[in-house]
């Protein structure tokens, strides 16, 4: 029975539009009947009838009731973005599992998923690395460890998402398996090879995908039994706990080259990286390709005219906004063959994952990278490092998408944290054009996309997820990168819990304060409106 | 006469009869309390005896009941469809003024000092005096005789005095202090101070000063200077927290009797003087606003009547609705005279005064067919009336109204009906209070348990923190390298840790309760490490007279009220493992005897220290040591110890190798250093080697908050004599930064928290990285409250410390308490952003209601209620945290 002075109430006002909300969430969750709410006689008659404006508050908040009911139903029936529909995972340290196939910091862990069940997240996504499990000699697999951290994951009644990774990590140190690495010693040529002649040794040279490299066996099969090996050491957890496979597709578990062999300083600008076609077997490959197609001459080695890693474009010709020999004949010959390499190599591998995995439960992803650096150049030269032949004149992502749909494997982008705002700007990039760019191909062709950050904690990170979330195509789900000890750090989890809170908890809209004249009367007028409006929001 | 027609209109009559000042200022909160008439009928007295210049009377406007009933005569008859009274609350702005009359007692002997204030309130005279001969700004406490009853002191230099109504029906409350001439008091000091409020009243931004002798200096804050020594000071200032009137009340200084020919100084002759000062407090008015409804027998429409008592113009902003949804829409004319359309989505109908002058009203004609009238009120000084948030809204169709029905009955019962209407009236707004009480319980229970949820989740984000951190060294050394890299080359001194140091005060005066205090603490060592701290202060671990800790008597007997010697090096071996360093709390200063000398005094000591009266310093003769002369000031509770003694020296040195050693204790915490000289602890420190030390020098007699200077030189300088002292070799509290703090933020003079040169006031603007910065600990808060900060402001003290170099320090009971995430935050901002304890402050405002720094070049920090945003010209600021009064901005 108060009426407060406006301007030192707003504070108040919210409190009571949100009751009006609860209220109704309230009376219709349990009784979704508007005429028995309508007609109920109220206890007592004179405070119906007599304080009139009560049993007018009571009425809007039943048509408000209606109102937003009907907003939500018309939502989920599209399946667009409500937020409740956007599963949250959260991964676990890349070091989970390492060494001696044992739990590494089992107890903080154990707390961490408490913490995270508390929160109401999904899941957690368990990096299982080629590197532990099959370490000592081929065909021995190790998954103590891995079960091991399923079973915790299970018993804090979690979902599971499983990356395996065939691919080494620099921090934790996890390098490829011994043996595949004393294979390595002899034969350099099983990992990609850099102009200069340096070797990556974090993953395979996708030239050897079908080359019986590995002790008379081929990647891909050593690939496919250790997947199936996987698929029946973990079949009590499979399609009850796990619910998604990520299959590693190259440096990194992404479908790229390793074509930035040292990720750059993060106070530099990202370079345009190099191409990754100088080991043998690429050599080989783009010799055969070459002469197919009626020119040897080009099948002798990479562009001769393309910068270094950490140069800028403009630095040689072939990236240059205009006549840059990328747009030359030579260019699309060579950048066609490159990118075909790649999105060959993925759909070995992912048809690979869909024929094991096809039988199960769970979903089967392969994850994209998100070279955004350079992407306002016409050339995107780091996207054609990569392996995307994308540039301002062709769209890379559409086969991409295309070979992802063939395979019924839904796609991993990261970056969704990143923002063009946050970019330097002398490095033409822009994360949230490229993002867009992939998703639209992929909506094209039906392929679904789930999120994770690259950073994190980053400035305005939270908010530019929750705006990738909440945009026109919906995300599968988001995996969160990633937990350790900035993750739970004082700097890092209260803003987290925020967020995840943010996400199942709408925001008040800000139409319900009242400051100025204008607004006072815009209000007065559309205090309804806005009421539902922020219920959809 | 008139009270009949009263009786019937708004039944209930007899509510008690409040007196008028407390209806000024505590406006009733329940509904029947606005229906009084006779309320109405003193407010509308009341407002009106606070017209500027006016003088008081009582109750004068005796018309206003007449006005009530003629208003709502026509609706008392049955036709009334719709009859509602709404309180409303407003903030109105009440003038008034305060006196300060000198005049003569009536023996003739004796001067008295009177201070009166005219506004109701729970008035306190904050004062003190300065004598003959003080220099400078402080206060002393008045003598015993001088103080009326009721007087409270306030430590050491000032009083406090409520001001009481002399008799039931005196407009003022008054104070009246007694002064001898003849003493050697040259003035008093006196701010007004309202309880309720919590607000201060001085006198141009200073205190009030009456000088009691006519050489003082004139700071400008003098009143009732005297004739024939051209210091009048003009028209009196305005009084810095509110008073718009500038017309300031003509200083009557009546010309005293002068027969008090003082024989002892020629030149105190008080002359007696009266001077009034208007001023402006800020009341929460309750007011009303009455509807009716009645239908118009001729017309068939609905007549709304409209009346209200708020002072002033009053717009209504109003529309009607065809349905329960309450879409605005404009009626069909006629409008009432001075009716507006606004923006084509309402009317604004200026309210008519009402005949007597008190309150205004209209009367809008609608048609039968709407469904209600909505309205919200616009005030004079611009603000908004609503109804809890929303449009007032009145319902027009009669057919559910029981007032309605109530038309219909028989209107011989009228009376009975009536009565019924209010009691339906009462159960109707129980029922719904109540109802909104448990719906509010079950929001708050589910709220609670939301709470309790998040709680549990950052225990456990805590654990697996503290867990992930210390498994950190399973990186790489590349990546180690690559996150520590940054971190700026500054030289490590000795005591003064890594300059990266952010102190947690494990303790406050209350901890040595349980008996287990050290258990009790291991158990939140590595909450406490998450937070981000490095290095805690633990309690005084010795054998001590006192519980808590601070008298000790046997130093190697470190079972304690806090608990066993095990319990300790177990306490620290935790502390260790979560990263904390640990300070152990040594009182050198003093130490309790064991025994008696020959005279009875306590001065030998025992146990494994087994020294005689020769380790007591000869200068304190309740303790009658044979030592030398006290090489500080004495703590006058237990014999002070001579630390000329090189056998002391020794002992002590060696008593801290040990405590470093055995204990385990990586610094210390130095109690009362004023006690003896810095160059003594120079020597402790040398040999004990600490990794972090600092010295409580804590003069609080030279320093008063009530009026501070801004120059707080001085103070800074004695602390960092004393660090000088010691060589450097440890730092010491900044109590001057904590006394700024107070002035600046409990009073709004944030410009304070820069000096003359542009830096802070403290020690931390002198030398940094020797000041240990605070806003509370044991002695100054917890239970003891010695010197307490400014209540509700400890987030913005945070704000400045732990965003500026120096050391800070957070206390205890800060730390565990709602404040902890913000704490928390503002920690991790520190670190994140490497602040350390030399960084570089530069202040970029220093105004009445706000301070800002920018530190490092890579923190942007605001406090108080002022405006303040960083630049933004090439440099990116994004706010990183937001709180009470205080907001900071990283660089992106």
């Amino acid at each position: 029975m108060e009426v407060s002075v406006i301007g030192s109430s707003s504070q108040a006002k919210i409190c009571k539009t949100e009751l009006a909300y609860r209220d109704l969430r309230f009376c219709f969750g349990k009784n979704n009947d508007k005429s028995k709410i309508l007609s109920r006689k109220p206890n007592s008659v004179c405070f119906e009838s007599q304080t009139a404006r009560f049993r007018k508050a009571r009425l809007r908040f039943t048509l408000e009731a209606v109102h937003s009911e009907a907003v939500l139903e018309s939502k989920s029936s599209t399946g667009s973005n409500s937020l409740d529909k956007v599963r949250l995972f959260v991964g676990l340290p890349l070091d989970t599992v390492s060494d001696c196939n044992t739990v590494n910091h089992a107890r903080a862990i154990a707390a961490g998923l408490k913490a995270l069940k508390l929160l109401g997240v999904e899941g957690v996504e368990l990096p299982v690395w080629w590197g532990v499990v099959e370490n000592e000699a081929m065909g021995k697999y190790g998954w103590s460890g891995y079960l091991a951290v399923a079973e915790m994951v299970q018993k804090a009644d979690l979902k599971l998402h499983v990356s395996l990774c065939f691919h080494a990590s620099r921090q934790p140190k996890i390098p490829l398996p011994k043996w595949v690495m004393q294979i390595g010693e002899s034969q350099s040529s099983i990992f990609f090879r850099d102009r200069s002649g340096q070797h990556y040794r974090e993953s395979l040279s996708l030239a050897v995908d079908d080359l019986a490299v590995l002790n008379g066996k081929t990647p891909i099969q050593v690939y496919h039994d250790f997947c199936a090996s996987f698929k029946s050491a973990f079949s009590p957890f499979i399609g009850s706990t796990i619910m998604g496979i990520s299959m590693g597709l190259g440096p990194d578990g992404e479908l790229r080259y390793p074509s930035h062999h040292k990720p750059a300083k993060s106070d530099k600008i990202t370079g345009i990286g190099e191409f990754q076609c100088y080991d043998l077997n690429m050599l080989n490959l783009l010799k055969q390709h070459a002469e197919a197609n009626g020119n040897p001459l080009w099948g002798l080695g990479g562009p001769h005219d393309a910068p270094t890693y950490h140069q800028s474009p403009n630095s040689n010709n072939f990236f240059r906004d205009h006549g840059g020999s990328w747009e030359s004949p030579y260019g699309d010959f060579f950048l066609s063959w490159y990118s075909n390499e790649l999105i060959s190599h993925g759909n070995r591998l992912l048809s690979l994952a869909s024929s094991i995995f096809g039988d199960t439960a769970v979903n089967v992803y392969g994850k994209v990278p998100l070279m955004y650096s350079w992407y306002k150049t016409r050339a995107h030269p780091c996207e054609l490092t990569a392996g995307f032949y994308n540039t301002a004149s062709r769209d890379g992502y559409e086969a991409v998408a295309q070979m992802f749909a063939r395979n019924s494997c839904k796609i991993i982008l990261p970056g969704m944290d990143l923002s063009d705002a946050h970019q330097p700007h002398e490095s033409l990039s822009s994360p949230e054009l490229l993002l867009a760019q992939i998703r639209t191909a992929c909506g094209k062709h039906k392929v679904q996309v789930s999120g994770q950050n690259l950073a994190s904690g980053a400035p305005g990170s939270f908010q530019q997820i929750k705006k990738n979330m909440l945009g026109e195509n919906v995300l599968d789900l988001f995996t969160y990168q990633r937990m350790g000890a900035h993750f739970f750090s004082p700097e890092h989890f209260p803003s987290f819990t925020e967020f995840v809170r943010s996400l199942s908890q709408p925001e008040l809209h800000s139409d319900d304060l009242l400051a100025e004249e204008e607004e006072a009367t815009e209000s007065v007028h559309t205090s309804s409106d806005a009421n539902i409006q922020m219920q959809a929001a | 006469m008139t009270t009949v027609a009263i009786d019937s209109l708004l039944p209930k009559p007899g509510l008690s009869f409040r007196p008028k000042a407390n209806v000024l200022l505590k406006p009733s909160r329940s509904l029947n309390c606005y229906r009084n008439p006779k309320l109405l009928f003193s407010r509308g007295a009341c407002s009106c005896s606070f017209k500027p210049g006016r003088r008081i009377h009582v109750v004068e406007a005796s018309s206003t009941d007449a006005a009530v009933i003629d208003t709502f005569e026509a609706f008392s008859s049955g036709d009334v469809l719709y009859k509602e009274t709404f309180p409303v609350k407003r903030i109105e702005k009440v003038e008034g003024k305060i006196y300060i009359r000198l005049d003569q007692s009536e023996d003739q002997k004796n001067w008295q000092l009177a201070v009166g204030c005219s506004l109701p309130g729970k008035w306190i005279l904050h004062w003190g005096v300065s004598y003959v001969g003080d220099s400078g700004s402080e206060w002393d406490q008045p003598p015993k005789d001088m103080r009326p009853p009721g007087s409270i002191p306030i430590k050491d230099y000032a009083i406090e005095t409520p001001l009481k109504k002399l008799s039931k029906g005196d407009m003022f409350h008054e104070v009246k202090i007694e002064l001898n001439p003849s003493s050697a008091i040259a003035a008093i000091h006196f701010v007004l101070k309202d309880e309720e409020t919590g607000a201060w009243y001085q006198h141009r931004g200073r205190d009030f000063k009456v000088p009691l002798v006519d050489y003082l200096e004139d700071d400008g804050n003098m009143v009732g200077a005297k004739r024939g020594f051209g210091i009048w000071p003009g028209a009196l200032g305005q009084f810095s927290n509110m008073l718009l009137k500038s017309e300031t009340s003509q200083a009557n200084a009546q010309s005293s009797s002068k027969e008090s020919k003082d024989s002892k100084k020629e030149n105190r002759q008080l002359e007696g003087f009266y001077e009034e000062q208007s001023i402006v407090k800020k009341v929460p008015m309750g007011n009303f606003v009455s509807v009716a409804v009645r239908k118009c027998s001729e017309t068939s429409k609905n007549i709304l009547y409209l009346e209200t008592d708020i002072p002033g113009d009053v717009l209504v902003h109003w529309g009607v609705c065809r349905d329960d949804v309450q879409t605005w829409e404009i009626p069909a004319a006629p409008y009432p005279p001075e009716t507006t359309v606004f923006k084509n989505k309402a009317l604004r109908t200026q309210l008519q005064p009402k005949g007597t002058g008190n309150g205004s009203r209209a009367s809008f004609t609608l048609d039968e067919d709407l469904v209600g009238f909505l309205f919200v009120l616009k005030l004079e000084d611009n603000t908004w009336s609503k109804f809890k948030g929303n449009d007032f809204f009145i319902p027009l169709s009669g057919a559910t109204s029981v007032v309605g029905q109530l038309a219909q009955s028989d209107s011989v019962s009228e009376e009975i009906s009536s009565k019924a209407y209010t009691d339906g009236i009462i159960t109707g707004i129980r029922n719904l209070v109540s109802g909104l009480n448990s719906k509010k319980s079950q929001k708050t229970k589910t709220k609670e348990a939301q709470e309790s949820i998040l709680q549990e989740i950052e225990k456990l984000a805590a654990e697996a923190y503290s867990i992930f951190r210390s498994s950190i060294t399973t990186f790489s050394e590349e990546a180690v390298l690559e996150i520590e890299a940054p971190k700026p080359a500054v030289k490590i001194s000795s005591g003064t840790g890594t300059g990266f140091e952010i102190l947690c005060q494990g303790f406050n005066w209350e901890s040595h309760k349980s008996g287990r205090w050290y258990m009790e603490l291991k158990e939140k060592a590595s909450e406490i490490s998450s937070l981000g701290f490095t290095v805690i202060w633990l309690p005084p671990p010795t054998e001590s007279v006192s519980p808590e800790g601070y008298m000790p008597k046997d130093l190697y007997n470190l079972n304690s009220r806090y608990g066993t010697i095990d319990e300790l090096k177990e306490l620290i071996k935790s502390l260790h493992e979560v990263g904390l360093k640990v300070l152990g709390d040594v009182v050198l200063n003093h130490r309790c005897a064991h025994y008696q000398n020959q005279n009875g005094v306590w001065n030998i000591f025992g146990g494994r220290l087994d020294w005689d009266d020769r380790a007591v310093v000869g200068d304190d003769p309740h303790f009658q040591g044979r030592g030398n002369k006290s090489s500080g000031d004495n703590f006058h509770a237990a014999p002070n110890i001579d630390h000329s003694q090189e056998f002391v020296r020794k002992d002590l040195k060696e008593w801290l190798c040990w405590l470093r050693e055995e204990i385990g204790y990586d610094g210390w915490r130095l109690d009362f250093v004023r006690g003896f000289w810095g160059g003594y602890v120079k020597d402790y420190l040398d040999a004990s080697e600490p990794y972090f030390v600092v010295g409580e020098y804590w003069d609080s007699l030279n320093y008063t908050y009530s009026e501070m200077d801004h120059d707080q030189d001085a103070h800074r300088q004695r602390i960092v004599d004393w660090i000088n002292a010691t060589n450097g070799a440890g730092g010491a509290f900044d109590v001057t930064t904590k006394g700024i703090l107070h002035s600046a933020l409990g009073k709004c003079e944030y410009w304070r928290l820069s000096d003359q040169k542009g830096k802070p006031p403290g020690v931390v603007g002198w030398w940094p990285s020797r000041a240990v910065t605070f806003i509370e600990n044991h002695d100054t808060g917890s239970t003891q409250g010695h010197w307490r900060f400014p209540g509700g402001k400890e987030m913005q003290g945070y704000a400045y410390i732990l965003t500026h170099p120096g050391t800070p320090a957070v206390f205890y009971d800060h730390v565990f308490s709602h404040y902890r995430s913000e704490i928390a935050a503002l920690i991790s901002l520190r670190n994140r952003n490497k602040i350390h304890c030399r960084s570089t402050v530069k202040i970029v405002k220093a105004e009445r209601d706000v301070y800002a720094a920018i530190i490092d070049d890579k923190l942007a920090m605001k406090i108080g209620p002022g405006s303040y945003e960083p630049p933004s010209g090439s440099q990116r600021w994004s706010s990183a945290l937001e709180g009470n009064g205080y907001k900071v901005w990283e660089l992106s």
